[in-house]
């Protein structure tokens, strides 16, 4: 089989369009929150609860919308919790990640096997209806007939936008340059910092949504690091959304490659790839690639 | 004893309560009786030799692993990549051992044990450089690392190493197995406890000592209190963090002990279960200090066996989020007790 000519095909292009849209959520999310000041490696463990709950509130109501409605006011009462823990009490926001981590990792499993007596998986439910008209669109289709892939070009211009031509975008990232000198002009820089961790969990469960509706059904292991992928895009995105698109397309091209070389080539090591996202992040971070460098005040506490 | 300490101990046993009330609550809402499971559960995991046993080998690699990342954080090193660290070692541990069989006890179980050391402290060295010489937080660097750590050891133990159709290496010799407790104590019988947690024993004590009654331990302590500071005391700050995050990193190594000279004799792909993960929590409860470290290993250990002694009643995933709630209940009352002490003034 050719391989580069399947790499070439439209099929290839469309299928790296799809593995973006997570991704690319993901690492916004992680964007908004460490914009201002907040540094969240939990994004993992918000795409796995919305996943799973998006697929469980879709089973028990039988529709797909209520279903991404309470996963998403699920989403956003663990961002509030987050917030709570981070900007409130001020804990240590890595260990605060981790703690949420675990807890969503474990609940799902937890829950998994409590409701659907199954170690691995939820049972399966109809996904979204496509958009009409434009889902019919050729070899496109699936891609311009989805929500929330569209939502997610989308949010390449909208993002950018609202960071650097907004009043809200300029007070958000005060909070997470230099969060005394915002506070002394005026901005409330906590309530920023929660807006910034609202965003995010918002985001970063759609993001899981996303993969669970893609695949009918929600099973253990299914977000696979694609979390942690997401905060390595934002980091070589350099906590820019255009730049984070680009990011996110190269490890959308990765995976969609992966998946390829899986069928077409069966014995090669397809580890190596795995594991190229993470190891170009190091290099981005020691400088072989570019000059990467995050909001002066992400991280502490304020 | 002084008031600090008092205050800490208060603060971690009231964590341990909030944890014990938010799983009661959980329970509760599945419509399970929480004090049936408790008691279901502490007889199950104390009431028996083999509970215990099975207790005692589950807090092991904690208490190692744990050991190692409190290390790490007394300087101030916010080691993330235990789980990358460890598993680079255990396996490098078994193939040496493999290597090695034939050779004396005396000989090859210290030269595997080095042999995983080395591996996992050179794993260490990474983001312990990339910090020194970029600025770039540990964190990050130690979460990426995990990733690529794990496939490498995918990679090379899936194309080069296992035993066909399984993700684990061939078995050591015999002769390299460590004795099981059971062989001393009866009661321990069918529980895969073995002389590792001796070993970890000795190190969570050997490294308390290291830690506060020694002016190595001080200096590392100075460097993660105050960087600046210490470094005008004359401590070389650059060389101190990158040999604590080596020794820390190397210490995580011989969890895989416990696993494979222990236990299964091999080591296998996903042995660790997080476990580098998990004792981030046991060092935290611990406030980093070894012997508590000992502690909350065995309260993990009990968890983790607990859950399986309760499984018919309730699933024993339920532990997973017990672990969770103790992380984040312990730093929540850590803050609130420090704003305390801080309005005391003591």
């Amino acid at each position: 089989m050719d391989l580069f000519g399947s790499i070439l095909s439209v099929a290839f292009f469309a299928q790296v369009l799809r593995l973006f849209t997570p991704y690319y959520l993901g690492a916004s999310a992680a964007n908004f929150s460490e914009r201002s000041g907040v540094v969240n490696i939990a994004i993992e463990g918000f795409m796995i609860s919305a996943a799973f709950s998006f697929a469980l509130f879709s089973i028990v109501f039988g529709n797909p919308f209520a279903g991404m409605f309470f996963a998403l006011i699920i989403g956003i009462l663990l961002s509030l919790l987050f917030a709570l823990f981070t900007i409130k009490l001020k804990v240590n926001q890595i260990i605060a990640g981790v703690g949420f981590n675990l807890l969503m990792a474990g609940a799902s499993k937890f829950l998994i096997v409590l409701i659907f007596k199954s170690s691995s998986n939820t049972s399966r439910f109809e996904s979204f209806y496509q958009i009409p008209l434009l889902k019919d669109i050729p070899v496109i289709g699936n891609i311009s007939g989805d929500y929330i892939i569209l939502f997610s070009f989308a949010l390449v211009f909208i993002g950018n936008h609202i960071l650097f031509k907004t009043r809200f975008g300029l007070r958000l990232r005060s909070a997470g340059e230099n969060p005394a000198a915002g506070e002394s002009l005026g901005v409330n820089v906590r309530l920023y910092k929660l807006y910034g961790v609202l965003i995010c969990g918002f985001l970063a469960s759609l993001g899981g949504i996303w993969l669970a509706s893609n695949q009918n059904t929600y099973s253990d292991g299914m977000i696979a690091g694609r979390g942690f992928i997401a905060i390595a895009a934002m980091i070589i995105g350099k906590w820019k959304p255009v730049n984070i698109f680009f990011a996110c397309i190269m490890f959308a091209f990765f995976e969609a490659l992966e998946i390829l070389l899986q069928v077409s080539m069966p014995d090669f090591p397809t580890q190596i790839i795995q594991m190229l996202p993470y190891f170009i992040t190091i290099l981005v971070l020691i400088g072989f690639i570019g000059k990467t460098k995050p909001p002066a005040a992400d991280g502490i506490s304020y | 004893m002084n008031k600090r300490i008092i205050v800490n101990i208060v603060s971690v046993l009231v964590s341990i309560f909030v944890t014990f009330l938010l799983t009661s609550i959980l329970i509760l809402l599945i419509g399970k009786n929480p004090i049936d499971i408790f008691v279901m559960m502490f007889s199950e995991v104390l009431g028996s030799g083999y509970g215990i046993g099975q207790t005692l080998f589950k807090a092991t690699p904690l208490i190692i692993c744990g050991t190692g990342i409190a290390f790490c954080f007394h300087a101030s090193l916010f080691n993330i990549g235990a789980e990358g660290q460890l598993n680079a070692g255990a396996f490098v541990m078994s193939l040496v051992a493999l290597k090695l069989g034939a050779l004396p006890l005396v000989i090859a179980l210290p030269a595997s044990l080095l042999a995983g050391f080395i591996i996992s402290a050179l794993v260490g060295y990474v983001p312990a450089i990339i910090k020194i010489k970029k600025g770039v937080s540990e964190v990050i660097t130690t979460i990426m690392l995990n990733f690529v750590i794990i496939a490498l050891v995918n990679y090379f133990l899936i194309e080069f190493l296992a035993v066909k159709s399984t993700v684990r290496t061939e078995k050591i010799s015999d002769s390299l197995m460590l004795p099981q407790l059971s062989d001393y104590f009866n009661s321990f019988q069918g529980s895969s406890a073995n002389l590792s947690i001796i070993f970890a024993l000795a190190l969570a004590v050997f490294f308390y000592f290291v830690i506060y009654k020694t002016k190595l331990g001080y200096k590392i302590r100075a460097l993660g209190y105050n960087e600046t500071a210490s470094k005008y005391l004359g401590i070389r700050t650059n060389a101190l963090t990158i040999f604590s995050f080596m020794l820390g990193a190397g210490l995580t190594s011989f969890a895989g002990m416990n696993f494979i000279m222990g236990y299964k004799g091999y080591y296998e792909l996903g042995f660790s279960n997080n476990i580098g993960f998990t004792a981030i929590a046991v060092a935290l409860l611990a406030k980093n200090n070894p012997l508590g470290i000992i502690l909350s290993s065995l309260l993990f250990g009990f968890l983790d066996f607990g859950g399986l002694a309760v499984n018919t009643e309730i699933p024993k995933e339920i532990m997973l989020v017990v672990q969770a709630l103790v992380i984040l209940s312990i730093i929540s009352i850590n803050k609130l007790t420090e704003k305390y002490l801080n309005k005391q003034k003591i």
